[in-house]
């Protein structure tokens, strides 16, 4: 009877389960849709022109550097578009439900406020991907017109790419944490803020160690380990020179992004849950 | 008004504003006073680690702008004298290229070809710039074997042989550093000032660089020291013709015949061509390079 009672409870527990996932994939795919329906992709357009005139015309500036340029210049410009989109989208993804009041209709049904938020940073994260890889195949084809064929600095700038990816996947989850709980404006500042000091992580480390006194040490190692370290997410310029990171390396950022990014969301979760919307 | 007429009378107030505009634009740059012509010798505004600080995760980007900022500026000054060597821009004031391959090169330490551009042009400028930038480009990227070969490039113009030789024998210890780069360490300790080692180095120049300027700069100096041999045997000639005829040629055209039963490549008026193929200048026995010849003089 005790089985029984147990094999019921762990087949409603698996369906559950299912139907959780099923309800943040529905919310993922709705958001993504919202963010191709807002012509979010459209800044692809502006990449391509920009990649279009690097190939054709920096090779009279460079001074034969073309190829270095081209990916400098195309996954710089990829961090950036990226970064735009997982601020200025991101900050909007709670607010514009709550501003169009459509969130009452979403948790009128079976629907938590996490899977919700899980959803819609999946949904973003699904928008930059493909953004992410449009791009990577932007600067591969440029790389391919500059070389008239093959360069060995296309398998290079891939791992690149990933990473940049991970750190999309980063600012995101803070964009989406600051917008649980402030206003669209302020969490892009924020978020902004985050981004630039993420990538000075290693100043904050020398300040700490260059302070006399205790008390600031200890404030500026805390921010050290509290802050996102964005700076180990740039592979832009090594990729460039034919470097690629180690599997080594790569594995120990996608993994510092996710233990990072689960505690953003459980953070925005948090703060979330207990929001009123009355 | 309906639809389509405003359509139209909205599209031309496009056109017509654009228009105007443009033609606004072009009576305003006729009214702006000139630029002034310092202005592009104004001192960078951050050193390379500020620049490399601020420049978050495009620090190679950046370095790529410094980079094209230098050729750029480099571009504009001899864009009036097109004629001058590379390795030979001393005299065009080129106060700030050192500062900006400078912070090229910090913020993209593994960017080679600023160190190469400092090791050819700067040593005409400031030479202790020169050696300074190279020998930054060498501890941050000590495999790099051509970085040795620039700064051996500077000593042996500094008439540092000894300097030069020891450096070419670090190179050559790499590992992929070409056989002639430990020649290169015998031939400058031994005979640095020679034609023959001028040559050698020039013409690893010529072969290994991806500039193409460098490489027309190698091209032009290897030119140069066969013009010098060239002159060397006709002064010889002209010494023996005086002994003989008691008098220098007066003309190309009174020796010509010598020039052609010798297989000398000459033009139309007797001249024998240097080796770009211009005319040599006949002065009292004596042989000069044609101002037109694109071999330089020094």
């Amino acid at each position: 009877m005790e089985s029984t009672a147990a094999i019921t409870h762990s087949t409603t527990r698996t369906e559950s389960q299912h139907g959780k996932l099923w309800r943040i994939a529905a919310i993922a795919r709705n958001a993504f849709r919202e963010a191709v329906r807002d012509r979010v992709l459209y800044n692809l357009v502006l990449f391509v022109l920009l990649l279009t005139g690097a190939s054709v015309f920096i090779g009279e500036l460079s001074g034969g550097q073309e190829r270095k340029v081209i990916v400098d210049l195309g996954l710089s410009a990829m961090l950036l578009f990226g970064v735009f989109i997982a601020i200025f989208v991101g900050v909007g993804l709670v607010y514009k439900e709550i501003e169009r009041r459509t969130i009452y209709a979403v948790f009128s049904k079976p629907v938590g406020r996490g899977e919700f938020l899980v959803g819609k940073y999946l949904g973003l994260c699904l928008t930059l991907l493909v953004n992410v890889l449009v791009m990577g195949v932007g600067v591969s084809l440029a790389l391919l017109y500059v070389s008239h064929g093959w360069d060995p600095l296309i398998p290079t700038i891939w791992p690149a790419v990933l990473l940049i990816y991970m750190e999309l996947m980063l600012l995101t989850a803070t964009a989406l944490l600051f917008s649980s709980f402030s206003s669209p404006a302020l969490s892009a500042l924020l978020t902004f803020m985050v981004f630039i000091i993420g990538h000075f992580s290693a100043d904050l480390k020398s300040l700490a160690n260059s302070l006399g006194g205790s008390g600031a040490r200890w404030l500026f190692t805390g921010l050290y380990y509290l802050l996102p370290n964005l700076s180990n997410y740039s592979f832009i310029t090594p990729a460039a020179h034919g470097r690629a990171p180690s599997l080594g390396f790569v594995f120990a950022t996608a993994l510092y992004a996710f233990v990072y990014i689960a505690v953003i969301l459980a953070a925005a979760t948090l703060v979330f849950s207990r929001r009123n919307f009355k | 008004m309906n639809d389509r007429n405003r359509t139209i009378a909205l599209g031309l107030v496009v056109v017509i504003g654009i228009a105007c505009a443009a033609l606004l634009v072009r009576r305003l740059d006729r009214l702006r006073p000139p630029d002034d012509p310092n202005a592009i010798d104004e001192s960078l505004y951050v050193n390379g680690k500020t620049a490399r600080r601020i420049s978050l995760s495009f620090n190679g980007l950046a370095a790529d702008w410094y980079w094209m900022r230098s050729l750029q500026y480099v571009g504009r000054k001899i864009i009036n004298d097109n004629d001058v060597p590379l390795d030979n821009l001393g005299l065009l004031n080129l106060k700030l290229l050192a500062p900006l391959l400078d912070t090229a090169t910090t913020l993209d330490p593994e960017f080679l070809d600023p160190y190469e551009y400092a090791a050819i042009v700067l040593p005409a400028i400031n030479v202790n710039d020169a050696i300074r930038i190279t020998k930054k480009g060498i501890d941050a990227n000590p495999n790099a074997w051509r970085l040795y070969h620039h700064l051996g490039y500077i000593y042996w113009q500094q008439h540092d042989y000894q300097a030069a030789s020891e450096i070419y024998g670090r190179g050559a210890q790499i590992e992929g550093a070409p056989p002639w780069m430990e020649a290169m360490k015998a031939k400058m300790a031994a005979d640095g000032g020679s034609r023959a080692t001028a040559r050698e180095i020039y013409t690893r120049m010529y072969e290994q660089s991806a500039d193409e300027k460098v490489r027309d700069m190698a091209r032009r100096r290897l030119l140069q020291l066969d013009s010098l041999d060239q002159r060397e045997s006709l002064r010889k000639f002209f010494a023996a013709y005086q002994a003989r005829a008691g008098r220098c040629p007066s003309s190309w055209k009174e020796i010509e015949p010598i020039f052609r039963a010798l297989r000398v490549a000459v033009d139309a008026s007797g001249a024998p061509l240097d080796p770009s193929g211009a005319p040599y200048v006949l002065g009292p026995c004596e042989v000069e390079l044609d101002p037109k010849s694109e071999i330089p003089a020094k």
